[in-house]
């Protein structure tokens, strides 16, 4: 729960609370190690689990041999699926298909796949006894490139279970002998004519590389079960409390309220923690043993449980004589690994925007979610936005440079603008497109002579914009209390991981009712008292739960009002409901309760052409703009200057805007230089931890971050606003590639750019090519 | 993590006492800041570990001995030694090194002994200690011996201590004021290990380098001297072309392997750009020293 250290205000009333540059209200509880973190639970009686994994990428399960395990000293119990399947017989969860088991049954589908787990007192000993168990496999073919797997004969699952959440999904269920878990298509125009009476066609491919979100807190979970029985509390590093009780209430076959679902602060999550991670797990073992059981990864171990997806994007683009786009064809290959998670959504939703942000008649796109043997791929800061935009936009400054064209002259050309329709017919609203790439390129001093360097280190620059449209059609619901004494208390389902949610939420509530956020108490996700949030994803919670707690605060309002009218008093400001409520009761007694609840309106896309007519409720827009220097000797190369806008609708706190800029920017920044899963040719990842999987440092970050949101306001949000939290993950990595070209003349296609690619490219283009080892 | 007992011996001679010539899987620490990553991987399962932390303070000491040359007790910890005046006056090549070795807090409990033993090919001391012709005194049960840092380590983790011998000291002439430089190249964050890492010291005539002392690191499974390069190097003049070709006889030297860091023919590469860089940065840092 958010401490409140500032005393309240007496009597006086706030004023706007909105636009406020304030500090995250949990700021000292977090720098004096009191904040509330599920890590740091410990509950009597309480088992740790440790998982014992898959060694081969795909194969039968033979025999597990437990025995020893069982047998060595201070361990509780050891299980298997068959033991899971006492407690929850259908032990299969996801979010999008019901595919992923708890525990492997019958067969193993990548290297680091749950199989068994140990439970002791103490989580040494329980880690020592995994080594004791022996598992035997009858290893099958596996499959890890996307592209190969989408025609393979290796199948990964014999047949797909879409769970049925998701109306789009379900065409997919019962589809046999194939890999891809959903083709998402957009058709619009006729794309084969622009082809033949284009003047210039460029066709190219570019890849992205498999990462995992670093959260610095691992994941954790804690089962409890409920002093009642058949019930069970779950403590967990969540971003979707309500989603894990929905989902562990239909795994046991009970109601949703004999689950109750805790969360507290989180260390991060990026996507990491969405949807079910542990908490199937933990609930069963819970249930299995009748004692409190927690399960927290290691660092090593996230990298087995979700990632981002590797990619492999063609783009074919026609163009006029004068860099007019005509048409485009985009075919998305995504590298889900042996789950969907949430992986289909991204392929859809990130899918249907690979044409770009431009204005183009004629426009096909494919977008494949694909099965491979190596660990799942889900939501990432961005939901799967980066990965289109490195392709699109560093297509853009191809196409531009071969037609000699400036790259943000080729862009003014072809931007969409507001008004137009999108390449799914949805026509632009308050999407600040232009704006963004203008404010780019001025922060750029894109017009200035440029110095370019000289001898071994040569000077480049290059810009890229993207945008994403919001992820819908989803639901939130607030509740907003006032005491007797006018105080006002927030309930919300939006998990705070870092990103000053529970600030935000009551600076909203606190503009609505006239209270300063600071004297505002946000409760945290507690699915026993916060109502239902579909998740803190996909930067939906500004625009989805500030809605429905403005919602909420104004259905509080307006009861104040009519308690006002009754008791014949005059209403003053919803601050002053003490003196209502002392009057209506005779003493400080009662509350006033508001409820908000809003799903925005959506039109789900035609199966065979993805068009629809509301394909989302806004457009989140970054662009970056970077110069680098290449150290022409080594391939080395640093930034000299990083510029990114965001178009964010009107920032509810614009000191939070600032750090979320920077901070998508810089992660974005780390997967376009260095970060990379490297697997070896039997699917087994080589670095799996901090030592050999880096993540940028304080030396990586240029001096300055330039940061900026344009002025703009998103007409159908709350206060004006939308998300902020990935807009500038999106154009970093496609303007560091055309930044590398314009200073030394190589293309790079494919992430990472380290030091090594870029300087076996100038070696290629020089015609030395460097020996391969 | 295996239970493993942990003794805390009061003394260097309690500490040697303790530990077995003959049993792997009884461990010195000092710092502990490599052992206990490698027993959190499960890489090392030791039964009993040493803890150095309550010996002799003597063992902790940085002094200027008779001849002008630095000793450093084995137990000292990087920080100290990376902020010791004496250390910044008369060793710069030193105090700079330490400044991106790891980070601060490993800085603050990892000790120049453990530092030195643990003989991980990547770590920066070794090359530069090798560079500066420093000396190990290493202690056991029949008493002290003195060898080169640059004889210390046989491979990767592998040194010539036996199990039951401890760095108690080390002894690194005077810098005197000759150009030195260690290059630290990463190709991934900045703090990662470094792919490459090369030290150089000069002895200058005039404007001719009348010896040079070159080590590579990282890239080998040991720091290495390049001989070769300081042939061609001994008796010339800082040319492009001589520190060139100094580079690239070092780098036909080496027999690098690739890893993670960059296959072996682009730090082959890196070799030959950087052996010439340090010689370089080591002009121009030590004529720096005299305009100040």
């Amino acid at each position: 729960m958010t401490s409140m250290e500032t005393a309240p205000t007496e009597g006086g009333i706030a004023s706007r609370q909105i636009g406020r540059s304030l500090n995250r209200l949990e700021a000292r509880a977090k720098v004096s190690g009191r904040a509330d973190y599920i890590h740091n639970l410990s509950l009597p009686r309480m088992l740790h689990a440790k998982i014992f994994r898959s060694t081969v990428a795909h194969g039968r399960i033979v025999s597990i041999d437990t025995s020893a395990a069982r047998e060595a000293d201070g361990v509780y119990a050891v299980f298997t699926a068959h033991d899971i399947m006492r407690v929850m017989p259908e032990p299969y969860f996801g979010p999008a298909f019901h595919d992923q088991p708890i525990l492997a049954v019958e067969k193993v589908r990548y290297i680091g796949e749950p199989v068994a787990v140990v439970l002791a007192s103490d989580p040494h000993v329980a880690e020592e006894a995994t080594h004791l168990i022996m598992a035997e496999y009858e290893e099958l073919p596996a499959v890890f490139n996307e592209v190969d797997a989408a025609s393979s004969d290796v199948h990964v699952h014999d047949a797909l279970k879409p769970a049925g959440t998701f109306p789009d999904l379900k065409h997919l269920a019962g589809r046999k002998a194939t890999n891809v878990a959903l083709d998402f298509r957009v058709r619009r125009g006729d794309v084969d004519a622009a082809f033949a009476s284009a003047a210039h066609v460029l066709d190219d491919t570019f890849t992205t590389q498999q990462v995992m979100h670093t959260p610095l807190e691992p994941m954790v979970s804690v089962a409890e079960p409920g002093e009642n029985a058949g019930t069970l509390t779950i403590h967990t590093a969540s971003q979707s409390p309500s989603f894990v009780r929905i989902e562990i209430a239909r795994l046991l076959g009970w109601a949703e309220n004999r689950v109750r679902v805790r969360v507290g602060l989180l260390g991060g999550g990026f996507g990491a923690k969405l949807y079910i991670k542990l908490e199937a797990l933990v609930a069963a073992l819970a249930l299995l043993t009748r004692r409190p059981v927690r399960v927290a990864l290691t660092m090593e171990e996230q990298f087995f449980t979700i990632t981002k997806h590797a990619t492999t994007f063609r783009i074919q683009t026609a163009v006029t004589a004068d860099g007019r786009i005509t048409g485009r064809r985009c075919e998305i290959w995504w590298n889900g690994g042996a789950y969907a998670d949430i992986g289909p959504r991204v392929t859809q939703k990130s899918g249907f925007t690979a044409s770009g942000p431009y204005d183009i008649e004629n426009v096909s796109i494919d977008s494949y979610q694909v099965y491979t043997n190596l660990p799942p791929a889900g939501a990432f800061r961005g939901f799967g936005i980066p990965q289109v935009v490195w392709g699109y936009e560093s297509h853009a400054d191809m196409i531009a440079r071969k037609l000699g064209i400036d790259p943000v002259e080729f862009r003014r050309r072809n931007i969409l603008r507001e008004g137009r329709p999108h390449a799914t017919g949805t026509v632009m609203r308050d999407a600040a497109i232009s704006q963004v790439l203008e404010r780019v390129t001025e922060r750029m001093n894109w017009q200035a002579p440029f110095e370019r360097g000289s001898g071994t280190v040569r000077r480049g620059r290059g810009i890229g914009i993207g945008f994403k449209a919001l992820v819908a059609p989803t639901t939130s619901v607030a509740m907003v209390s006032l005491s007797a004494d006018g105080s006002c208390t927030v309930y919300s389902g939006t998990v705070d991981m870092g990103q000053a949610s529970d600030t935000a939420i009551a600076l909203m509530a606190g503009d609505v009712l006239g209270i300063d956020a600071e004297n505002i108490k946000v409760i945290r996700p507690d699915t026993d008292c916060t109502p239902y949030d579909m998740a803190t994803l996909g930067s939906r919670s500004t625009f989805h739960m500030g809605h429905a707690v403005r919602l909420a605060a104004e259905d509080a309002r307006a009861k104040v009002r009519q308690l006002a009218n009754e008791l014949g008093a005059p209403f003053d400001e919803p601050a002053r409901v003490g003196d209502l409520l002392r009057l209506k009761h005779g003493m400080q007694a009662g509350n006033i309760v508001g409820i908000g609840s809003f799903m925005p309106p959506y039109a789900k896309p035609d199966n065979e052409t993805g068009q629809s007519e509301n394909i989302t409720p806004n457009w989140m827009v970054g662009g970056t703009g970077v110069e680098v220097e290449v150290d022409t000797e080594t391939g080395h190369f640093r930034l000299a200057r990083f510029e990114n806008v965001v178009d964010c609708g009107t920032p509810i706190n614009p000191t939070v805007v600032d750090t979320q800029i920077s901070g998508a920017a810089i992660m974005q920044l780390g997967i376009t230089m260095f970060e990379r899963m490297e697997f070896d040719s039997l699917g087994q990842l080589r670095n799996a931890s901090f030592a050999e999987y880096k993540i940028p440092g304080i030396h990586d970050i240029p001096d300055a971050v330039g940061r900026e949101a344009v002025d703009a306001v998103q007409g159908n949000g709350p206060f004006g606003a939308k998300g902020v939290g990935e807009s500038s993950t999106f154009g970093v990595a496609s303007a560091i590639a055309e930044a590398i070209e314009d200073a030394v003349g190589i293309r790079i296609k494919s992430l990472p750019i380290t030091p090594e690619v870029v300087y076996r490219a100038l070696c290629e283009s020089r015609n030395e090519p460097l020996p391969e080892e | 993590m295996a239970p493993f007992e942990l003794e805390t011996p009061e003394s260097l001679r309690e500490a040697i006492g303790l530990l077995d010539p003959d049993d792997p899987d009884i461990r010195p620490v000092g710092g502990g800041t490599a052992i206990m990553l490698m027993m959190k991987a499960g890489v090392l399962r030791p039964r009993r570990l040493v803890s150095l932390r309550g010996v002799e303070p003597a063992y902790s000491r940085i002094t200027v001995g008779a001849e002008g040359e630095l000793l450093i007790g084995g137990l000292t910890r990087l920080a100290e030694l990376e902020h010791s005046p004496l250390v910044r006056q008369g060793w710069p090549l030193l105090s700079r090194t330490l400044r991106t070795l790891s980070n601060v807090r490993v800085r603050n409990v990892a000790t120049i002994g453990g530092n030195l033993a643990h003989a991980d090919p990547h770590m920066d001391m070794p090359p530069v200690l090798s560079a500066l012709g420093a000396k190990v005194t290493v202690t056991g049960p029949q008493g002290v011996r003195t060898l080169a840092v640059e004889e210390l380590a046989t491979g990767y983790y592998e040194t010539v201590l036996a199990r039951n011998e401890l760095i108690s000291q080390v002894t690194v002439p005077a810098q005197a004021g000759r150009p030195a430089a260690y290059m630290k190249v990463t190709t991934r964050a900045a703090h990662d290990w470094p792919a490459l890492g090369v030290a150089v010291l000069l002895d200058m005539q005039g404007e001719r380098i009348a010896n040079a002392s070159v080590i590579a690191g990282a890239a080998t499974d040991r720091p290495t001297r390049l001989a070769e390069a300081e042939a061609i190097l001994r008796g010339a003049l800082p040319e492009q072309a001589t520190l060139r070709r100094a580079g690239e006889a070092g780098a036909a030297e080496l027999d690098i392997v690739g890893d993670p860091h960059g296959s072996a023919s682009y730090k082959k590469h890196l070799l030959t750009v950087y052996l010439g860089r340090a010689v370089r940065v080591a002009l121009d840092s030590a004529r720096n020293k005299e305009n100040a």
